[in-house]
């Protein structure tokens, strides 16, 4: 019951956010030099005809009151519809969304197993060698760009080795479940380093405070001290790892869906600010928004049923 | 904004310990050691390369690697690939360390602000937290480069603005932990104005992590720039900056592959260095 | 598009108008191409007769083709989509009475059995052939044909400038129309040539404008099958197509793949066929990738620097003649075509009817750059910026070759880096001072460039350029009417020198069109305007 008036709680505040980032979005989009209907009709077209379309589109009216339809089209849950593509920007959206959230969930999984092991390790082998290398190896995986580390991967397990497509996202649920191995790796990769160290820090506090100390004395095993008591501290970090993802997917999925041919969200949002289409864009952003806040929620809810001293607020 | 919410690759709370502060450590020294290096390399980029680093060679382009004279080639307009490596040094750690200290400055204060008021102030705060968040940071980025122009001032303007959330974040967790403290309390206690407080007593404190964080982020700025370039919005030619040059190198990938990934590597010495170094001060702190 | 995918938009209440482009980073320059109907590559499909004889039209093979490019289609509808990959994909379906032949020189009969002009020169009647077929089974007839025509000379913000001297086109009977023009037009073969003149039913088929390019039907080798929009876009064969045994493939698919390099690997790995632009600089690898063959068409490509007339010191011929002086070209072919194309020496290019080989244009000769330029109204230099193409690695290359000239010259020229719609928008409105862009012909004549180019009151504003000459723009209408070849060639060749005199623009140089296909394909064959013809191609 307690999370349920929690959860509710934060949905009603997500309100306001949303809110924020509607009014943001929509007037930063038309900051941008570039009108929709000339860069839509090219460079033959007459006065009149990009006057036309604008007035089509609804772009000759002051900017409130295109703000007003927008908001009031978004209270029906009406994204609007595509300046580019004629269809609704819910539609295009259901498209490559999924595409997306497939490529978030690999990469958090391939980030889990790649980094809590090796944080483990390096945390009960603290000042070790194996703790240097853990912490100094995966910092270059952190610094290589995305489409450097993909092509990499492509050109040796997708076009040497022939384990996975070389792009794209496959037909079915067996082709997807192939296709989204790299670009998860690729995800992993650039992710677990920053998960590593703070999982490993968190460990070692875990592990140098008093009741680790206690249990240690009593003569419990440095396994069980690591595996019973550490390992349930990093997963409860790990569930933060998802929501620090979802940010990083920003900037990273553009990049990725490219090299990988992905057709996702990421793309989207780019050709849609590319090709001025106003409707795409804020839709994007606010499908983007809702989801990072949901997911930020549901990391809450997460840590708060793994440790109970956590209070929901 | 939940007050369980962890963040960002923080690390453990760093509660102020009275025992010593622990002496110089491994990682530390040869963090700076290594960071010292890569900044006496683009210090002295002058006196370790003859050659301009925008000096067009037409005719000897893309020499590969090892070529007499060129120890890392040529790009494709024939400039020499070391030079605009080492320049791309002072151009990139400028913008690196210069597009960090703004956010790292406005959010420490914003979320010592949040952390220590609470109430309306932190919930207000939060809900502009969140929204920066939840903004996709590509579509702030893009817009604000195309609305004031790409260069350098629009990379700092556009990373500061999104940038300062995370300190935030951060800062304020600590100052919630700190703030429960017997040094804190008894400094409201005696009165002291709460400015004096905040910046005397508190900072110091709670400043660690965030010092800590700031260490990745400017290795994360490097690769916003490098994404930046990705779309052509980065640093404008013919400034030598290294996301131009892993930009550049992209079209080559499958050719030659040493175009990116010699600046890549740059990127990687210099996260590294900066990772060492934050490891070594959270260690001599915990120590 | 297509009503049947599932995850595809069904059909909405789009208050948008069909036919519009999306620009996208990775290609070069759509924006502009499509803008000044650059990119609009046109040409009906091909007479096989003489071509392809290994891959027979004997077909039977099938084969599903799939060909990666870096953008998806925009729209079907041909009177107002300028796109490449939406023209490319179109005329495998529609198609007109005449078409290109394969030289680019001239046209020859496609749907049309035969033409002929009248004496006056202001009228020509074109017999079609019998027997003709929509997808739909319907017959063609000369209805058909006058709707096609005249829907596109009717439309505003499209195709329409290329009909603007059709005065009207009439239907005697069922297979033969008479299009007369206003005054004598020698283009006008070759504008029947282009795919707004695409054959499609009358009024539609019944259907309305919107739900009919949902899901067009015509005349073409290959039909409507799918669009996945910013995925993929399929057509299927024709099974009942005129010419017998064509097309050999079963289905033809484009796929989009921004990613360059992503695009190398996907036909590596076999999961493509063709892939339409590989960059200059993968051609030599890709040459010696087993199972890989690289094919450089001949274009008419060519490439120029823009110089905005009505800005800066732009307007002094001895500036823009300095300029273009300072153009490395030889240079440009060798760093950004990897050598494979040539310096520019005209307006016109090789590939095109009526160039000009020893039109005297201006080479690099950085002492006479500085010669002009002490001539000019600033000797001592000035400050500039360059308009570029963010993430467009030709124009930045361009750019800082140019750069690094002008510098010599005592001129600084600062890189604006914008996206192509910030770009399309400043150009349009003469909000730039210099810049780069590219044409490629539509058609087999050389009038749609050459107004385009020197003519401020034409369809392409002088390119935006601002250069406004009476007399140059006099002898552009001359050999518009004129029919004689010979004084037509003369004429042309006055205009290229003259143009080349001025500096109107400062060419750059001539490229072929890259393709790289899997080893085992035959049959493609790209027209110097770009556009390709599948019904020959075999798996």
């Amino acid at each position: 019951m307690k999370y349920l008036i929690y959860i509710l709680r934060r949905l009603v505040s997500l309100i306001p956010v949303l809110l924020g980032i509607s009014f943001i979005v929509f007037f930063l989009i038309r900051l941008i030099p570039g009108d929709p209907a000339a860069t839509l009709l090219g460079t033959h077209a007459t006065p009149q005809a990009v006057e036309a379309l604008r007035a089509q589109l609804g772009l000759d009216r002051p900017l409130w009151s295109q703000y007003l339809t927008f908001m009031g089209h978004l209270l029906q849950g009406n994204l609007g519809y595509s300046f580019v593509y004629d269809g609704s920007v819910s539609s295009l959206i259901s498209t490559s969304l999924p595409v997306t959230l497939w490529l978030l969930v690999s990469g958090t999984v391939f980030t889990l197993l790649i980094a809590v092991p090796l944080a483990v390790l390096a945390a009960a082998r603290r000042g070790g060698t194996a703790d240097n290398i853990i912490r100094a190896v995966p910092v270059i995986g952190l610094g290589l760009p995305s489409f450097w580390l993909g092509i990499m991967l492509i050109l040796v397990f997708g076009l040497k080795l022939g384990w996975f497509p070389v792009g794209g996202f496959g037909n079915d649920l067996a082709g997807h479940l192939r296709s989204i191995v790299l670009p998860g790796i690729t995800v992993a990769l650039a992710l677990s380093p920053i998960l590593i160290r703070s999982l490993r820090a968190s460990m070692i506090d875990v592990l140098g405070s008093d009741y680790i100390v206690t249990a240690q004395a009593k003569g419990i095993s440095t396994a069980r001290v690591v595996f019973g008591h550490a390992l349930r501290n990093a997963a409860v970090s790990s569930v933060t790892v998802l929501g620090v993802n979802i940010a990083y997917l920003t900037g990273a999925t553009l990049v990725i869906e490219r090299v990988f041919s992905l057709p996702g969200i990421g793309q989207q949002m780019i050709n849609s600010i590319l090709g001025r289409d106003f409707p795409t864009v804020q839709g994007i952003t606010l499908v983007f928004a809702i989801m990072v806040v949901v997911v930020n929620l549901l990391t809450d809810v997460t840590h708060a049923v793994l440790d109970p001293r956590v209070k929901l607020t | 904004m939940s007050t369980t919410t962890i963040l960002e690759p923080t690390l453990p709370a760093a509660t102020p310990r009275p025992r010593g502060r622990g002496r110089w450590n491994a990682p530390l020294v040869s963090g700076l050691i290594l960071f010292a290096l890569i900044v006496l390399c683009a210090v002295c980029a002058p006196l370790l390369t003859s050659y301009d680093p925008i000096q067009q060679n037409l005719n000897d382009a893309f020499l590969a690697p090892g070529s007499p004279g060129h120890p890392f080639g040529t790009d494709s307009l024939g400039r020499d690939v070391l030079s605009r490596l080492l320049y791309g040094a002072r151009v990139d750690l400028q913008v690196g360390v210069l597009a960090v200290v703004s956010p790292f400055i406005l959010g420490s204060l914003v979320g010592l602000v949040a952390g220590w008021f609470g109430g309306w102030v932190d919930a207000i705060i939060g809900r502009v937290v969140d929204v920066v968040i939840a903004f996709p940071f590509l579509v702030l980025v893009i817009a604000l480069v195309f609305a004031i122009g790409p260069g350098t001032s629009s990379i700092y303007t556009a990373i500061t603005l999104v940038g300062w959330v995370a300190y935030c974040r951060i800062v304020r967790g600590q100052v919630l932990i700190a703030k429960e403290q017997e040094y804190a309390m008894a400094a409201r206690a005696s009165g002291l104005p709460t400015w004096r407080i905040l910046v005397r007593h508190l900072l110091p404190n709670v400043i660690l992590q965030a010092f800590v964080f700031s260490m990745s982020d400017i290795v994360l700025t490097l690769l916003a720039i490098v994404t930046l370039g990705f779309l052509g919005l980065g640093v404008p030619p013919p400034t030598p900056d290294w996301g131009t040059m892993i930009q550049e190198g992209q079209q080559f990938i499958l050719t030659k592959w040493y175009m990116s990934t010699i600046p890549g590597l740059a990127v990687v010495l210099t996260g590294l260095a900066l990772a060492l170094i934050a490891d070594g001060i959270v260690d001599k702190a915990n120590r | 598009m297509s009503e049947q995918s599932a995850d595809v938009p069904t059909p909405s209440p789009s208050p948008i108008p069909a036919g519009l482009r999306v620009p996208s980073i990775s290609r070069r320059r759509l924006l502009q191409l499509s803008g000044l109907g650059i990119g609009a590559f046109a040409a009906g499909p091909l007479l096989a007769a003489c071509g392809s004889s290994a891959s027979g039209g004997s077909g039977g093979k099938g084969g599903d083709l799939v060909i990666v490019r870096a953008q998806d289609s925009v729209d079907m509808d041909k009177t107002i989509v300028f796109s490449n990959a939406s023209l490319w994909v179109y005329q495998q379906m529609y198609e007109c009475l005449v078409t290109m032949t394969d030289d680019g020189q001239g046209v020859k009969p496609w749907l049309a059995e035969s033409y002929e002009m009248s004496p006056d020169n202001l009228s020509c009647t074109v017999k079609l052939r019998p027997g003709l077929k929509f997808h739909n089974g319907a017959p063609v007839t000369s209805a058909d044909v006058k709707f096609s025509i005249d829907e596109s000379s009717k439309t505003s913000g499209g195709w329409e400038f290329i009909n603007s001297a059709i005065k009207e086109v009439t239907t005697p009977d069922d297979l033969t129309v008479v299009v007369t023009t206003k005054y004598p037009w020698a283009p006008l073969l070759a504008d029947l040539s282009c795919p707004n003149n695409g054959i499609i039913p009358k009024d539609y088929g019944g259907k309305s404008k919107a739900d009919f390019y949902t899901a067009p039907i015509a005349t073409g080798p290959f039909m409507w099958d799918t669009w996945q929009k910013g995925n993929f876009i399929r057509l299927k064969k024709n099974p009942t197509y005129w010419q017998p045994g064509k097309p050999a493939l079963d289905t033809v698919t484009w796929k989009v793949v921004p990613d360059d390099n992503a695009r190398a690997i996907q036909l590596q790995g076999g999961q493509a066929q063709i892939n339409e632009a590989p960059p200059f600089s993968s051609l030599t690898q890709l040459k010696a990738t087993p199972n890989i063959k690289v094919d450089l068409f001949p274009s008419t490509r060519t490439d120029y620097v823009l110089m905005n007339q009505t800005r800066g010191p732009y307007a002094d011929v001895h500036v823009r003649r300095a300029i273009s002086y300072a153009l490395d070209r030889e240079a440009m072919v060798k760093n950004i075509l990897f050598g494979n194309g040539q310096p520019a020496n005209s307006l016109m290019m090789p590939a095109a009817p009526y160039y000009d080989k020893n039109c005297q244009g201006i080479v690099y000769d950085m002492n006479k750059a500085r010669q002009e330029l002490a001539m000019s109204s600033v000797p001592n230099g000035f400050t500039t910026t360059y308009l570029a193409m963010s993430g467009d690695s030709v124009d930045s290359a361009i750019a800082q070759i140019l750069q690094a000239s002008l510098k010599e010259l005592g001129i600084t020229m600062n890189i604006q880096n914008v996206d192509a719609s910030t770009q399309h928008d400043m150009t349009v409105k003469m909000d730039y001072e210099i810049a780069h862009s590219y044409w490629t012909m539509d058609l087999a004549d050389p009038d749609e460039l050459v107004q385009f180019a020197l003519d401020p009151n034409s369809g392409g504003h002088s390119f935006y350029s601002g250069y406004n000459n009476p007399q140059l723009i006099d002898l552009v209408h001359q050999a518009q009417q004129e029919f004689d070849k010979t004084k037509r060639q003369a004429l042309y060749n006055q205009i290229q020198q003259q143009a080349a005199d001025a500096a109107v623009l400062g060419f750059l140089f001539y490229s072929p069109f890259p393709y790289s296909q899997s080893s085992s394909l035959q049959g493609l064959k790209v027209l110097p305007t770009g556009y390709y013809h599948l019904e020959d191609v075999t798996l």
